[in-house]
Order: C-alpha cells, then sequence, then structure tokens
C-alpha cells in the first residue's frame, strides 16, 4: 500500500552489531580508573523505625572507603517516578530514611576497594529497629485504624483521592437491562524481570560536575531529579545512557542508588558504580500493581451494553511511585474498548507493607482489561452469543471518546477482531465438537487498545535536531533512550524517509543529557510515535534548507522538487544534483550548515488489537498450555516490520507469564521475599514459547505520528491474558477470574465442578 | 586468601591472570581478562547471561571458578567473529532476524547455539529450543532467536 522508500522495510537495525559481538557496553561494563563498588544493606523487617544504626565497625574493614545511613545525607523529600507536569509526582521518598516500609528496603550503602569487601562490610553494620505494625493488603490498609505508612494527605494509606469517572447514569442503564452481570477480579504481582539489574556509576570532576552512567528510560527525568535533591543546577549534571538490557517501564523510576552512589562518589572523590544483584532487583525493583477490580455490566438480549460500573484498588506497595498514573489509566480504560453510555468507574491506589509497584509495560490496563474482556465472554455465555461477535458488536470505534477525552481515528479494534476471526476460522472453532478427554483443547479470544504517550496525564513534548553534513549525510540528536526496541533504528528511517535520503546516511546520536535535545523518557508506547514525529518535523526543516540551496544550483524553484535516495530532482524533468553536491563546499564557498530543530507536541492515539489463543488443559494435572497465539494488531503504520513483530512476540511471553505463572510473592505475616530469583520466579523459557502467528495492520493511520505510525510497545501484554483465560473457559468449561492461573487452582475448580454436577444429577434421581 | 595464578586460552589466545581462590571464571573475565561482552544476568546460574564454551561444552560462567579453568579451553561471544572481523553465521543471522532486542542476553545465548551448531551442525527446532532452555531473554519472545540458529545452521551447512 505505501511507495515510501525506507519506512517500512525491515533495515539493518543500528545497534545490533555491536550487541552481537559482545562490544556494545552497558554499565556494568564500563571502567575507570580508581572505581569503587557500593553495596547497600537491606533492611529484614517490613516496617519500623531505625532506633540504632552503627557503622563504626564497618568503616574499620580495610578496603572501606565511606558509609552512608540516613544520619549522615541529605534529607529532602522527593518523588521517586520523578515525571515534570505530571498528575502522577508522589513526593514521599528520602534517599534514606529512619523508617523502613518494606522488607528490602537499603538503610545503609558502602563503598569499597572491591565488591567482596563492600558485600563484608554490610555484615558489621548494626541496625537496630523498633518494629511497627505491617500491612500487605489492600484490604488491611484500608482498614479502619491501620498503621499509616506514610504521613502524607489524603491520609487512610491512599496514594492519592479516588479517582472519579462517570457519564450517562448507570442506575438507568441497569434498568434498561435484560442481564446483569458482576464480579470479582484479581491481578497477582508480575515483576518486568528485565535482564539487565539495575546499575548506576558516578564521577565527580575537579569542578564539582557530576556525571552518572547509568541504565534509565528517563535520562533527562534522572538528570532532573538528582539536580533537585542534590541542590545542583542542571548544567552541572549529565547523565549518560548508551546500551541498556530492557526496562518495559520500571526503569523509569528512581531507585535511590542514584543519589547513593553520587554522594559516595563525593564523599571518596572516587568514582563508585552500584549494580545490584539479581535478588537485589526484585527486593529494590518495581513489580506490577496487584489489583482487586470489582466490575458490573448490564445489557440488553442483542447483546447492547447499558451500563458499566467498577471499584478498581491497586496496590502500591511502600512508595507511591507510579501509583497514581497506574490508577488513572488502568481506571480510565474502563470507560472505552467496548461501548457504553453509562459508565461510573472509581481507582483507588494504596500503600502497603509490600514490594514498590511501579510503571511496567500495559500500566493498569493489563488489570482492567483482563476483567473487562473476561467479564464481555462471560456475558456472550449468558446471552447464548459468540463472544467474538459480542466483542465486535460493542467495540469503540470512529469518533468514539477515548480515555484521554477525544475522538478516536477509524475502526482498529473493529479491524482486529474481524481478520483474527477469518485467520483462525473462528466461526468453525465455535462450532466444534469440545474435547472430553484428559487433554482439553480451547479456543478464546481477547481485545485491547493502549494509547500512544502518557496524555493528558503528561503534556508531552518530543524534540529532535537534525545536522547536515558536507558530505550529505546526517545525524539526528535525540533524548529518546534506547531500551532495545529498536526504536533509534525507527527514527533514523523516519529521517532518511522525510529527506530522500539512503538510511545508511542517518547516524542516531542520543544517550547525553548534555548534547542531545531535552527527552521525556521512553514509555507509554510514545517513542516512534512522538520521539519519531519530532524527527521527521527536524528533518523536514532541513530538507526546506537543503532545497532552497539545490534550487540555486538547479536554477529551479524550491517547491518543485524532491529527493529520492540521495538525488534531488527537478519533478518531472531529468535535473538532477545528489544532495552532496548541493551540500558540499566549493572553491571558495564553504559547506553549507543545515540544521532543523522541531519541538512537537502530541495529544494521543490508540493503537488496538485481538489476540487469538489455543490452549489445552491437562485435566489430570491442571497444567494450561498455550498451544498458538494469533495475535492481530493494528498500528497505524509500520516503520520496521521486524522490530515491530518482536514487541509483539515479547509482549506476549511476558503477558503468557503474569497470566499462568508469574506472581513476585511476600510472607504475608513477614513481609519477607519469597521467590527474589529465577528459578522461583519462573518465567516462559524457550521450551514453553508457543508458535506465534502475527498479523499487523496499517487500517487506522494517526496523523499526530510519523506517517501514521501509532505505538506498539505496550499493546501486545494486554491481550494476552484475558484470551488465555476466555480459552481455558472454553477447554473446560471453568471460569477463572485471576492470574496467574495456576496448576492446582485448575485441578481444585475441576473437582468442584464435578462435585456440583454430582450433586445436581443426585437431586435430579430424587427428585 | 593468596591469590593463584591461573593460565587458559580464551578465544585463541593465551592468557595468565592472577585471582583469588573463590573469584568466579564469570568475574575474572569480566574484570582480569577484561571480555565484558559475557554478561552477569543473576551470577547464580539460573539465566545463561554468562554462558562460555569451557572446553567444547557450554557451561555458566558464574558457576565455574576461575581456578577450575586453569588449562582450559574458552569461547566466549568476542571469539565468534572471524580474525578479519567478518561476523559469525550465528552473529549474521541474529542481526537479519532481529534475534537481539536489549541484548544483554544475547552473547550467552550467541555461545549456546555456536556450542549446539559444534556438535550439532542439522539441530531440529525442538533441539535449537533445549539448546537454550537454560537462557532466559525478556525480550524477543525466542521466535526469532530460534528461528535465527536455524538459519545459521542452514548457511553453515551450505558453505561447508
Amino acid at each position: 500500500m505505501s511507495d515510501n522508500a525506507i519506512i517500512g522495510k525491515s533495515v539493518k537495525r543500528q545497534d545490533l552489531l555491536a550487541k552481537v559481538t559482545g562490544d556494545a557496553r552497558y554499565v556494568a561494563d564500563m571502567q575507570l580508573p580508581g572505581l569503587l563498588y557500593a553495596r547497600s544493606k537491606r533492611s529484614n523487617v517490613a516496617h519500623a523505625l531505625i532506633r540504632r544504626i552503627d557503622t563504626s565497625r564497618a568503616l574499620a574493614l580495610p578496603g572501606v572507603k565511606a558509609v552512608l545511613t540516613h544520619q549522615n545525607v541529605p534529607r529532602v523529600l522527593h518523588a521517586g517516578s520523578p515525571h515534570p507536569r505530571s498528575a502522577s509526582v508522589t513526593c514521599d521518598q528520602y534517599i534514606l530514611d529512619d523508617k523502613v516500609r518494606y522488607w528490602g528496603e537499603t538503610v545503609a550503602v558502602v563503598a569499597a576497594t572491591s565488591e567482596e569487601i563492600a558485600e563484608a562490610a554490610l555484615d558489621l553494620i548494626e541496625v537496630e529497629y523498633e518494629p511497627l505494625p505491617a500491612v500487605f493488603t489492600t484490604d488491611d490498609a484500608a482498614r479502619e485504624g491501620a498503621p499509616l505508612i506514610h504521613d502524607r494527605e489524603p491520609g487512610g494509606n491512599l496514594v492519592l483521592p479516588p479517582v472519579k469517572t462517570s457519564r450517562g447514569d448507570v442506575e438507568r442503564g441497569f434498568a434498561e437491562a435484560d442481564l446483569i452481570i458482576e464480579g470479582e477480579y484479581e491481578g497477582g504481582r508480575p515483576t518486568p524481570a528485565y535482564m539487565e539489574p539495575n546499575a548506576c556509576m558516578c564521577q565527580w570532576d575537579g569542578n564539582g560536575n557530576l556525571t552518572v552512567w547509568i541504565s534509565t528510560q528517563t535520562a533527562f527525568m534522572v538528570r532532573g531529579i538528582i539536580a533537585e535533591v542534590l541542590g545542583l543546577p542542571l548544567h552541572k549534571v549529565r547523565v549518560l545512557v548508551d546500551h541498556m538490557g530492557g526496562g518495559f517501564g520500571a526503569k523509569q523510576d528512581l531507585f535511590q542508588s542514584e543519589f547513593l552512589c553520587a554522594l559516595l562518589a563525593k564523599q571518596t572523590r572516587r568514582p563508585v558504580r552500584m549494580e545490584y544483584t539479581r535478588e537485589e532487583t526484585f527486593l529494590g525493583g518495581r513489580t506490577r500493581h496487584p489489583a482487586k477490580i470489582w466490575l458490573k455490566q448490564g445489557f440488553k438480549k442483542d447483546g447492547t451494553l447499558t451500563a458499566r460500573q467498577a471499584r478498581v484498588v491497586f496496590n502500591s506497595g511502600a512508595y507511591g511511585s507510579h501509583g497514581p498514573g497506574v490508577t488513572i489509566v488502568g481506571t480510565g480504560a474502563l470507560s472505552s474498548l467496548y461501548r457504553c453510555d453509562n459508565v461510573e468507574l472509581e481507582g483507588r491506589c494504596l500503600y502497603t507493607n509490600s514490594p514498590i509497584a511501579g510503571a511496567y509495560r500495559g500500566y493498569g490496563v493489563v488489570q482492567t482489561y483482563y476483567a473487562l474482556d473476561i467479564q464481555m465472554d462471560e456475558a456472550a455465555h449468558k446471552l447464548g452469543m459468540d463472544p467474538a461477535e459480542l466483542k465486535l458488536k460493542n467495540a469503540v470505534r470512529e469518533g468514539d471518546i477515548a480515555p484521554s477525552g477525544h475522538p478516536l481515528i477509524g475502526h482498529g479494534l473493529e479491524d482486529c477482531i474481524r481478520r483474527g476471526m477469518q485467520e483462525v476460522g473462528w466461526a468453525a472453532l465455535r462450532r466444534r465438537t469440545r474435547d472430553s478427554g484428559v487433554q482439553r483443547r480451547g479456543w478464546g479470544m481477547g481485545c485491547e487498545m493502549h494509547g500512544s504517550s502518557a496524555y493528558p496525564g503528561i503534556k508531552e513534548q518530543g524534540n529532535a535536531i537534525v545536522k547536515m553534513n558536507e558530505d550529505g549525510s546526517v545525524v539526528l540528536l535525540t533524548g529518546t533512550a534506547g531500551l532495545g526496541t529498536g526504536a533509534h533504528t525507527a527514527l533514523a528511517q523516519i529521517v532518511a524517509e522525510e529527506l530522500g535520503l539512503r538510511f545508511e546516511s542517518v547516524s542516531v546520536m542520543h544517550g547525553d543529557t548534555d548534547v542531545v535535545p531535552w527527552d521525556i523518557g521512553a514509555f507509554a508506547s510514545h517513542t516512534t510515535y512522538l520521539g519519531g514525529k519530532a524527527a521527521q518535523l527536524a528533518a523536514a526543516e532541513v530538507k526546506r534548507q537543503l532545497f532552497d540551496r539545490a534550487a540555486e544550483l538547479l536554477e529551479a524553484a524550491a517547491g518543485d522538487l524532491e529527493s529520492i535516495e540521495g538525488v534531488i530532482r527537478v519533478r518531472g524533468s531529468d535535473r538532477t544534483i545528489s544532495i552532496r553536491d548541493a551540500v558540499a563546499p566549493r572553491k571558495g564557498v564553504p559547506a553549507a550548515q543545515l540544521v532543523g530543530s522541531a519541538t512537537y507536541h502530541p495529544t494521543k492515539s490508540y493503537s488496538f488489537a485481538a489476540h487469538f489463543v489455543e490452549v489445552v488443559v491437562d485435566t489430570e494435572t491442571g497444567q494450561i498450555t498455550v498451544l498458538q497465539v494469533v495475535p492481530v494488531h493494528e498500528i497505524g503504520k509500520i516503520i520496521h516490520p521486524i522490530a515491530a513483530a518482536g514487541q509483539i512476540e515479547g509482549g506476549i511471553q511476558q503477558g503468557i507469564g503474569h497470566t499462568l505463572y508469574e506472581d513476585y510473592q511476600i510472607d504475608l505475616k513477614t513481609g519477607r521475599s519469597l521467590n527474589a530469583n529465577f528459578v522461583d520466579y519462573k518465567m516462559p523459557l524457550s521450551m514453553d514459547m508457543p508458535p506465534i502467528r502475527t498479523v499487523i495492520l496499517e487500517t487506522a493511520p494517526d496523523p499526530g505520528g510519523p506517517f501514521g505510525a501509532k505505538g506498539v510497545g505496550e499493546d501486545p501484554i494486554v491481550a494476552i491474558g484475558p484470551a488465555i483465560a476466555n480459552a481455558v473457559h472454553d477447554a473446560i468449561g471453568v471460569r477463572f477470574r485471576h492470574y496467574p492461573i495456576r496448576p492446582e487452582q485448575v485441578l481444585q475448580a475441576l473437582r468442584e465442578k464435578q462435585a456440583d454436577a454430582t450433586a445436581q444429577n443426585e437431586e435430579g434421581v430424587t427428585a | 586468601m593468596s591469590k593463584r595464578v591461573v593460565s587458559f586460552t580464551v578465544n585463541g589466545e593465551a592468557r595468565e591472570i592472577v585471582v583469588a581462590p573463590n573469584r568466579s571464571l564469570l568475574d575474572a573475565l569480566r574484570t582480569e581478562a577484561g571480555l565484558t561482552g559475557t554478561k552477569k544476568g543473576c551470577d547464580v546460574g539460573e539465566c545463561g547471561s554468562c554462558t562460555v564454551i569451557l572446553n567444547g561444552q557450554p557451561v555458566n560462567a558464574c558457576l565455574v571458578l576461575a581456578a577450575e579453568a586453569d588449562g582450559a579451553d574458552i569461547t566466549t561471544v568476542e571469539g565468534l567473529q572471524a580474525a578479519d572481523g567478518t561476523p559469525h553465521p550465528l552473529q549474521d543471522c541474529f542481526m537479519q532476524c532481529g534475534a537481539a532486542q536489549c541484548g544483554f542476553c544475547t552473547p550467552g545465548i550467541l555461545v549456546a547455539a555456536k556450542a549446539l551448531l559444534d556438535r550439532n551442525p542439522a539441530p531440529t527446532t525442538d533441539e535449537i529450543r533445549f539448546a537454550i532452555a537454560g537462557n532466559i531473554c525478556r525480550c524477543t519472545g525466542y521466535s526469532k532467536i530460534i528461528d535465527a540458529i536455524a538459519m545459521a545452521s542452514t548457511a553453515q551447512e551450505a558453505t561447508r
């Protein structure tokens, strides 16, 4: 459908050669002369005041250069998720505090000449705690008289005042309904489990300038909050990010190690690096918000939705982090996906003495759409309808108001559902005879939509600078981060396409806050959408300058020129000049200095998906195996097909994980972490992954994105969960309303179903 | 603890390093030998990011003591390219197929795949899955990795 030269082609990703050769440098791979190694001492209580902390024996250990506790670091209240101008900033953290709020929280750090010495010193730090009553569930945290984890508004362990959204009249809607369904749904505590443990390294120069090497999605926000907390102007803090080993949302936060490394480096006047162990990456990292969702919907006999009411409670853990954003976005998402005129939603988010929940791919929507989509499946069964047809009938479409408050463009969700039904032969699958043996197969489908950009929670801004060199090659300066998605390659494609250059003529400079333009960070599925559009606009500005110059040389009007593959042509003629010649220095005349910069303020676009899944349930072991997935995504415009498909396949892997296995658990008496490792925290591996047949549609391009492109990063993790749960119902007739769905729960449910059936039969006989 | 001298061959080069007896081969490779391509994802043998080939066998370098590797022949990701810098067919196919995203697990998986192809030049899909069953990748969903290893096997066979 496109005549683009570079967009839509799987060009060679610019970061991969370094990654396959081992040359790519991650923070832990960097060496500096005199480097010290820092380690954290973590609490072994979930809620306590620190009565006494004695570091004298640790300091006396040869090789130990500095020890920091709450007694000798600045006490500055700050947000762990430092989004400027955002609704979700929650100032509730100190660098180190005299109060511990979860099991595993850092209470002291050591810098030493080796990791072994730093580790040994941790055992020499004596901490005396005064334990406080702790709460681990949102039910307990919300109870009257529950211990308060923070002393801040609005009180009652609420992270923010309840979020309420409504339209229409739900009471009237329910009164008009022929069928009302309500249910409680629950989501566990998966973690992003990125492969590169958190790492950061700090060094001060003799002039008081701080350099921070860090694995983060949000370099400029790290710079901002470090400067704010340490009392430095922004030009004294330089944050460098090169390669990073995944983030999936969680590496938007500050993890306290950044401040502590900087302070240790300052005190010792040596560079200091802190790498989290894998266990610490669980303990001190971020999880998805565990959630409880009460959902009630009304339907007409023909499947028309008449009312939707929901109460959502998110467990924020010990700090606010992204609690407000997740609550607003996750709750608000329930206003959409399936059309309904009468909606009343309430979202709450509560502190507990649990691991900190933060941003993680899907951002609250994973939880709420799990409930919504499963309930649609339940409704279809009660109405005697095909679930896919019911969802298609109610799918949001062109002109419907999205959660962000503006009208949707196109019919992406309907397109995804229809295409998926065709791909898998859905109608025939519905008609088939169900298995009755030990192994029972089932098909299910789930839908989702997800916004690119965090608008309106954050008024975003994308920036880019494009410079053309005197040989016609180009450098894009972008502040966007490269989590591993291939986003920088996509941006280079966009610049090359806009300028009519070969892809190989574009390089991307990123990851240095002193050099590249400000960027909000890589999250909210927005890098290609937002950073890409800014890059396109900056490239268009360079193109304008280039054509002005070429027009003189070609003795033509700039408006009559076009450029393709590095050659400028007067449209409809054979008069051409290469871009290289157009900008090159000529005798006595310096090369043209062509620089374009652009700032782009987007609103939001929505991408859509429908996932079709086949599972098999072993009725003797309770094991659920996903046999195949057919994900259909509508993303406006594909920039790099392999990278887009890679996002989808990886998202499905994580989604299968949280639906069937992944749950980071704590002991509900002590708050102690129970499975902070990759053996006990089970993720899908190469042997577990089913074949995935990805279909990507471009049927609803968004003019707000480059060449119509929308985001794809978060979408794939959302729809897979309900699709699996619905497929399990299709296989064994048991409805699960929580994740992860464990084998023992499957067996238990099958036993109960059997008992009910037997009881009913006996009743029938006696009657 | 008194340090000891350990000699081994890494990627065809004889090396001699001085390490504490409790130093892991992973730390020794990354720090003393300066080969940081091999990654530390867990340090306890659960993720496979530190896979190296030790005397022909793929191992988690975090579970081997450097001292145990005395006299050994070791291949790390840095040893896959030809002497002239030409990428190994596995490296080529990983780039072509998009088998790497964040890249952190990639060195370990490439090395595990090389160990597989060295002993089984034409593996089945199931054999490929099994060979990398100890390597966690959190980005790709594995299918492009499996495709890339299969493609490299075909490419190698074609030039044999």
